[in-house]
């Protein structure tokens, strides 16, 4: 039966990919700016008892790992978990983390340009032709991971493969500031010796109905039929019965295409008038107009956010049968979209305004000056 | 209420004031249609809000079979009324208001109760008054909405570009729609007293319907505007719509005084040439076509490009091409909008630069009737 609907399978070893993990990208960072930090249990997360209990750990660095705190833990948790109160609560400081991380791509792009970033601390590396012309990858990574340390003082693991699924396995084999390889004869091995857990798409659902079918590890992974995996896991199944086999064609994704170019502005004093929301929406058209200009785009969906006094978040899209990108038309869109949802008694704290289904502006429809202010 | 009508009489003109009538409407009596008995007639009313339409059957047309017994006003769901209607076995049809509204519909055996509701609580269609009435012949108003509505602006955002400006000063009337990518404008002569003048903004949305509801037999319509509507009036019918409220942009400063290339096509010969060239500027995102006018070589090529599909060249057939040389895109459906609104003639085309509007005009009268169309800049 299953020979009559077999899926022909390729497996592409050709490639050289690099997946870079920063170690507790966060608290190392924190780190390196108050070095006293090191020996103590650092959580990167609001200290609990200011947001009576809520929030949720981002970072732990290796002290309070060791007490079997890790991220998207509570933070609540985390403090009970590190005894006699010596964990070191620190709000998150995004900004410095995505400075930090564009220092980090400026390296990557002294290797490489086909970079897919994952998140601030993680990206996805095509190094199969590197520009400092270096033969061998382990050499490549070795001379990222030293620049970064020296750019940065912050440490990373790397995992080297054909593929991502493998790099990135590869990476989170060893840490922190690991180095793995794994070659093309050596994946099925490598892969056969993980536990279930490790496989990506496997997480708190789905582990416990592998191990109840009995697969506990790579090996008993690889023991399956193609069929049975897509019978009980669907398309995770399908992917699976890949992976194992250490088949990942996906290419890495950089120059990903931007989906939406937005604005946003948070108001400390909430706007209380029409009149206010009115200026300000006239503000944050002008500046998307701007910004969809730079990145030459347009798009034919308009999306407004809205937030209230009450942290009550409303957001509203309209979509055209025709480009949008001229500021007056964003704000006209935009208060019109406000006018149905919209009641500055409420208190506004937040606006926001977003273009999507962007398409490359290739070319402008030109605009007859209908009134005074549109004459150039 | 109590009356026997003609059926076939009685059904055309329910298709008239059912234009009006809109199945999604916030006002749930609206979904209803009015009829209204006097000893003069039968009266019809349907309304959307935004326009009502209402039609007489007069007593006193034979062909009405109309027999009134007794004088009344129901209004009835309009969507199961007009199919009851239609579906009757016989000629003639008798209609009866009981007690609770409730209405009898009976055409030779067949009898059809349904419930209706009370004619008081139908919206009131909005008194205009009758002073400074001007009339324009059936076919000039049919085809000066046809010229015009094509440029009316179909998005909200702008609510006033998605009407006509028809502005009537000592006698001359002048229709103008522009969506800002393109614009539409007619004149004509209107015998009026000199001293009527008006400035409105019609919806095209309206005019649209209103063309459709005109019959070709009328021979001309009464316009009656008051502040916020306008009434026309064509044989038993009168058609009601609101007016949009605002100031409309200064047109006039638009359209370019000269031109620097002049080129004469015969309208249908280049529409043909822009369908099929944009038959793969359609497919891509840029739903642009570019026309290439070289004077020396007597030339005019057009254009278009899909990336993902392919390209189409064609040299194209015109009468007459002065000036100077020009390359210039556009988007083809503005063009092909614009070319339809012409029919069988000749038109001149103006270009003065790559990116500046150009205008299109009939080769015979070049005053009367003009289409406007911005170009696309390509990066």
């Amino acid at each position: 039966m299953a020979e009559l609907f077999k899926i022909p399978m390729e497996n592409d070893t050709s490639r050289k990919i690099i997946h870079i993990d920063m170690d507790a990208f966060y608290a190392s960072i924190e780190e390196r700016e108050q070095p006293e930090l090191r020996q103590k249990p650092l959580v990167i997360a609001r200290n609990p008892s200011d947001t009576g209990g809520k929030g949720v750990v981002t970072t732990a660095n290796y002290v309070a790992r060791q007490y079997g705190v890790h991220s998207a833990m509570s933070a609540q948790k985390a403090a009970e978990l590190i005894p006699n109160h010596q964990a070191v609560f620190k709000a998150p400081n995004f900004p410095l983390y995505q400075s930090v991380s564009e220092q980090i791509h400026t390296i990557f792009h002294a290797v490489t340009d086909k970079i897919e970033p994952i998140a601030f601390d993680e990206a996805y590396l095509d190094v199969t032709k590197n520009k400092l012309g270096l033969t061998h990858t382990i050499d490549v990574v070795a001379y990222l991971q030293k620049a970064i340390l020296k750019e940065t003082q912050l440490v990373s693991s790397a995992g080297i493969s054909y593929n991502k699924f493998l790099a990135k396995m590869a990476s989170d084999y060893r840490k922190p500031a690991g180095r793995t390889l794994v070659l093309p004869e050596q994946a099925i091995a490598f892969l056969s010796r993980l536990p279930i857990e490790k496989f990506r798409g496997v997480g708190k659902k789905t582990a416990p109905r592998m191990q109840e079918l009995g697969i506990l590890t790579g090996a008993d992974l690889l023991a399956q039929s193609e069929m049975m995996l897509i019978q009980n896991f669907g398309k995770l199944g399908y992917g699976l019965y890949r992976h194992v086999r250490g088949i990942d064609n996906r290419p890495v994704a950089y120059q990903r295409e931007r989906k939406s170019i937005g604005n946003e502005n948070t108001y400390g004093q909430p706007l209380i008038s029409e009149e206010q929301v009115q200026t300000e929406l006239k503000k944050l058209a002008i500046e998307l107009e701007r910004r969809l200009r730079k990145n030459q785009k347009h798009g034919l969906t308009v999306v407004l956010k809205v937030r209230n006094r009450q942290f009550e978040t409303i957001t509203k899209r309209k979509t055209f049968s025709e480009y949008v990108g001229k500021a007056a038309e964003i704000e006209a869109i935009a208060w019109e979209i406000w006018t149905t949802i919209g009641h500055a008694e409420a208190g506004i704290r937040l606006l926001g305004i977003t273009v999507t289904n962007l398409a490359p502006q290739t070319f402008e429809n030109i605009t007859l000056p209908l009134y005074d202010w549109e004459r150039e | 209420m109590k009356f026997s009508i003609n059926r076939t009489q009685f059904i055309k003109t329910l298709n008239d004031v059912q234009r009006a009538i809109s199945a999604k409407t916030t006002i749930p009596i609206l979904t209803g249609l009015k009829l209204v008995l006097s000893q003069e007639g039968l009266t019809l009313t349907g309304s959307d809000a935004d326009i009502s339409i209402e039609a007489t059957l007069a007593t006193t047309d034979e062909k009405n079979q109309l027999t009134v017994e007794e004088p009344g006003a129901i209004v009835l769901p309009a969507r199961f009324f007009s199919e009851i209607a239609k579906k009757l076995p016989e000629d003639q049809m008798t209609i009866a208001v009981g007690d609770n509204f409730q209405t009898t519909i009976r055409s030779g055996k067949s009898e059809f109760t349904i419930n209706g509701l009370d004619a008081n609580s139908y919206p009131h269609l909005p008194e205009i008054a009758d002073q400074n009435p001007f009339s324009i012949a059936t076919d000039v108003l049919k085809q000066l909405i046809r010229q015009t509505v094509i440029a009316v602006s179909n998005q909200e955002s702008r609510p006033i570009l998605t009407g006509v400006h028809l502005v009537l000063n000592s006698g001359e009337m002048l229709a103008v729609a522009t969506d800002s990518h393109r614009l539409a404008q007619r004149k004509l002569t209107v015998s009026v007293p000199s001293d009527v003048n008006y400035d409105v903004i019609i919806p095209g949305k309206s005019l649209i319907e209103l063309s459709r509801t005109l019959a070709d037999g009328d021979e001309t319509v009464e316009i009656r505007i008051a502040e916020n509507q306008v009434l026309f009036k064509a044989g038993n019918l009168a058609f009601y719509s609101r007016l949009l409220e605002g100031n409309y942009p200064d047109t006039a400063r638009l359209i370019p005084t000269s031109s620097s290339t002049q080129i004469e096509f015969n309208a249908p010969v280049l529409l043909a040439a822009i369908e099929r060239a944009s038959l793969l500027s359609h497919e891509s995102r840029n739903n642009v076509v570019r026309l290439t006018l070289n004077t020396a070589d007597n030339t005019a090529i057009i254009y278009g490009n899909s990336p993902d599909v392919g390209n189409v060249e064609e040299t194209l057939q015109f009468e007459n091409l002065t000036g100077e040389d020009l390359e210039i895109s556009f988007n083809p459906d503005y063009m092909k909008d614009a070319l339809r609104s012409f029919g069988q003639t000749a038109i001149m085309i103006n270009f003065t630069a790559a990116l500046r509007p150009f205008t299109l005009v009939p080769s015979e009268d070049q005053e009367h009737y003009i289409q406007l169309i911005t170009p696309v800049r390509t990066f």
